[in-house]
């Protein structure tokens, strides 16, 4: 291009000035069109022609006139001044273009990844979108919950896996320049999850970032959905676990209705029975009980279990509460327990009068069941800032230390216990966690003197602690 | 002559078996019906002086039965149900019972309860007048009939004898447990929910605002009053 302009100024036989400026217009020209090395050559090769052809003496590459030196001078500063500032354009217009290109691809990407199946592995479908969309060789996805490998792209990245795996306990991204390897960790919050290996893919670090963060995005949504979807699972079969028993309680009660009411039918007729068939029937009878309560204790752990129990609370005296329990006992019974009626200064507890009542029951019974006959069962009860300490205390053989936790799962009895006493192994689990729900709680305490003592505490409202 | 007539519905064979076989043992006549439409007929056709109903039936359960049996009744009507939540007791007492068994139950517990049932607050011929007249009630004591807003409601034997033995001791709280012990017998007075129920179903048949009642007062944590504003008048 040089040439020709010099070719045509020579032709037209123009000026210097006017062949200075045709130069410019070239070296412009090629800057616009090129880089700014080829911009350079231009300039250069430009000048030497503007020297040899137009300044005087022409047709040699010295220079007579210091004026002209001047204007050289200028000529050079200029082209490269302009050919830098155009070169400078259109760096920025590429990287714009580049820019918006990457902002393209992560919208593409994050649109798929939302619209992802989840019924599907969302690990290898973002895998193999990143690898579409970004057109890169081989991508690899590691997640660190589930430790798998998700693939996407037409090359396998072997060895990939310990880099992953290295990443993500360094936290920090490596790039292998020789393979073209790039491999970062995903952080979410914080803390890694999980690792992407890219191979050929070209990406601004802001891009990469976003990147990071939509696949970040994507596993945790995963994850989150995993958890939800999980925890209504288990609800649900609590829920059915729940309702089946029911049913089957039901049809339970049916038969033992009728074997009840025939057996203390029975019992009723003192005259007609001999001592054997009192016996008898008293075994049938009792045997009906126990089957009666395993039914109904089994049916309410299910809804504890299922959550299904609804705390209807209302503030109650101590006193009410103990002399409500207390009538479910045998006149026989109650006059074994003692200090019932003495907690007049305490403020009313705030509970469901219903379920606490049953766990209270629950504690009387069992130390009247694992007591010797006739001995004492003391009540007592205390204040502590927001909660009633009710303590129920025997003087049966104790509980041994490592069973005083054990006693409160299912099914669990103490042996020797087993034996002698009916029972299902549910009382006091069920006791617990009604106890619980209300955000009290119930232990077995080390006993003062011989015997078990077993603490409930149970909730005080604010307003009902000044009454 | 029999100790009552009484009508065992419930959908168990063996259930209806046991009871007519204890029940018939203790001098009452029974009766069985197997379904609440059943029942409905069986009731149509003769008179019974008690139901026994069962509440989980099918077709037409325990307590739409009991609804039935109360629109044009004032028969004795004892609830049986494996049930034992005091949602459930209260739902069966709303629906017109005048008790409710758990079942497994025992047999010298139902005959208590059916003891209950029949009896009637005995009348106290010097405290009651016949007839007492209250703005917007009449209520008849010798006759049991109560006249509201100008139209005869009915009330249960037990709703009535309740209502009777709060009228006859007027303007003193009486506690949950001497009413539970006046109406239904000697082995109750924990039942505060029976009185709960009860006590609302009168406010509704009664008081022109069963919302804001005007003799049937609640005493919190006590019991119930009869709130009489003057001497009534006797007819």
């Amino acid at each position: 291009m040089v040439a020709v302009t010099t070719a045509v100024c020579r032709f037209v036989a123009v000026n210097a000035t006017t062949a200075g400026f045709a130069y410019l217009l070239v070296v412009l020209a090629v800057a616009t069109a090129w880089g700014l090395v080829e911009a350079i050559v231009a300039s250069v090769v430009a000048m030497l022609c503007f020297n040899f052809f137009f300044l005087p003496p022409v047709g040699q590459f010295t220079i007579a006139d210091p004026q002209n030196w001047v204007a050289l001078f200028a000529f050079l500063a200029t082209a490269l001044v302009a050919s830098h500032l155009s070169d400078r354009e259109k760096k920025q217009s590429l990287e714009a273009k580049l820019h918006q290109r990457e902002m393209e691809q992560l919208y593409a990407l994050s649109r798929s990844i939302l619209l992802s199946d989840t019924s599907k592995a969302v690990g290898s479908q973002a895998a193999q979108h990143i690898a579409d969309i970004f057109d890169c060789k081989g991508v690899a996805l590691y997640d660190s919950k589930t430790l798998e490998i998700f693939r996407g792209g037409p090359e396998d990245l072997p060895d990939v896996e310990g880099k992953l795996k290295q990443v993500v306990m360094q936290g920090a991204p490596v790039t292998d320049d020789a393979t073209h390897l790039l491999v970062a960790p995903i952080i979410l919050g914080g803390r890694e999850i999980g690792g992407l290996a890219l191979q050929g893919i070209s990406l601004s670090d802001g891009g990469l970032q976003a990147l990071l963060n939509l696949v970040a995005i994507a596993l945790e949504r995963v994850r989150t959905e995993e958890a939800a979807r999980r925890a209504e699972a288990a609800r649900q079969s609590g829920e059915f676990k729940s309702t089946l028993l029911d049913a089957i309680a039901h049809e339970f009660k049916t038969p033992l209705t009728s074997i009840k009411a025939a057996s203390t039918s029975m019992l009723g007729d003192t005259a007609a029975l001999t001592p054997q068939f009192r016996e008898l029937a008293t075994i049938i009878d009792e045997e009906a009980d126990r089957m009666s309560l395993l039914v109904t204790e089994a049916v309410r752990m299910s809804q504890i279990d299922a959550g299904k129990v609804h705390l209807e609370r209302k503030s109650v005296t101590v006193d009410h509460l103990l002399r409500g329990v207390l009538d479910h006992f045998s006149a026989k019974s109650e006059d074994r327990v003692l200090g019932v009626g003495k907690h007049e200064g305490l403020p009313r507890v705030y509970v469901d009068e219903e379920l606490v009542s049953l766990a209270l029951r629950q504690l009387i019974d069992n130390a009247l069941k694992y007591s010797p006959p006739g001995s004492p069962i003391e009540i007592s009860t205390g204040l502590s800032q927001h909660h009633v300490l009710i303590r129920v205390c025997d003087r049966g053989p104790g509980i041994p230390e490592r069973d005083r936790e054990r006693i409160f799962e299912k099914f669990h009895r103490l042996r020797p216990a087993k034996d002698r006493v009916p029972g299902t192994g549910l009382g006091l689990y069920i006791a617990r966690e009604i106890i619980r729900t209300h955000g009290g709680d119930l232990w077995v305490e080390e006993p003062s003197g011989s015997g078990s003592e077993f603490c409930a505490t149970l909730p005080v409202r604010d307003e009902d602690v000044k009454g | 002559m029999t100790a009552g007539r009484i009508l065992v519905v419930d959908d168990e064979p063996q259930i209806r078996r046991v009871l007519r076989t204890t029940l018939t043992a203790k001098g009452y006549e029974v009766q069985d019906a197997r379904t609440g439409e059943e029942a409905l007929e069986a009731v149509r056709k003769s008179r019974f002086d008690l139901v026994l109903l069962d509440v989980n039936m099918p077709g037409m359960g325990g307590l739409e039965t009991c609804r039935a049996l109360r629109t044009n009744s004032e028969i004795a009507i004892i609830m049986l149900t494996v049930r034992d939540s005091e949602q459930d007791t209260v739902a069966a007492l709303d629906a017109g019972a005048d008790d409710y068994v758990t079942k497994p139950f025992s047999t010298p517990e139902l005959l208590a309860r059916i003891r209950a049932a029949f009896r009637r607050l005995p009348v106290s011929v010097d405290a009651s007048p016949e007839s007492v007249q209250l703005a917007g009630v009449e209520i008849n004591m010798t006759t049991r009939r109560v006249i509201s807003g100008g139209q005869e409601v009915r009330l249960t034997p037990k709703e009535f004898d309740l209502l009777r033995f709060l009228m006859e001791n007027p303007n003193i709280p009486i506690p949950h447990a001497r009413l539970l012990q006046a109406v239904w017998g000697p082995d109750y007075g924990g039942q505060v929910e029976y009185l709960r129920v009860f006590i609302n179903q009168l406010r509704k048949k009664i008081e022109v605002d069963p919302s804001r009642p005007r003799y049937l007062l609640t005493e919190p944590w006590v019991g119930y009053r009869f709130a009489l504003p003057e001497k009534p008048a006797p007819k």
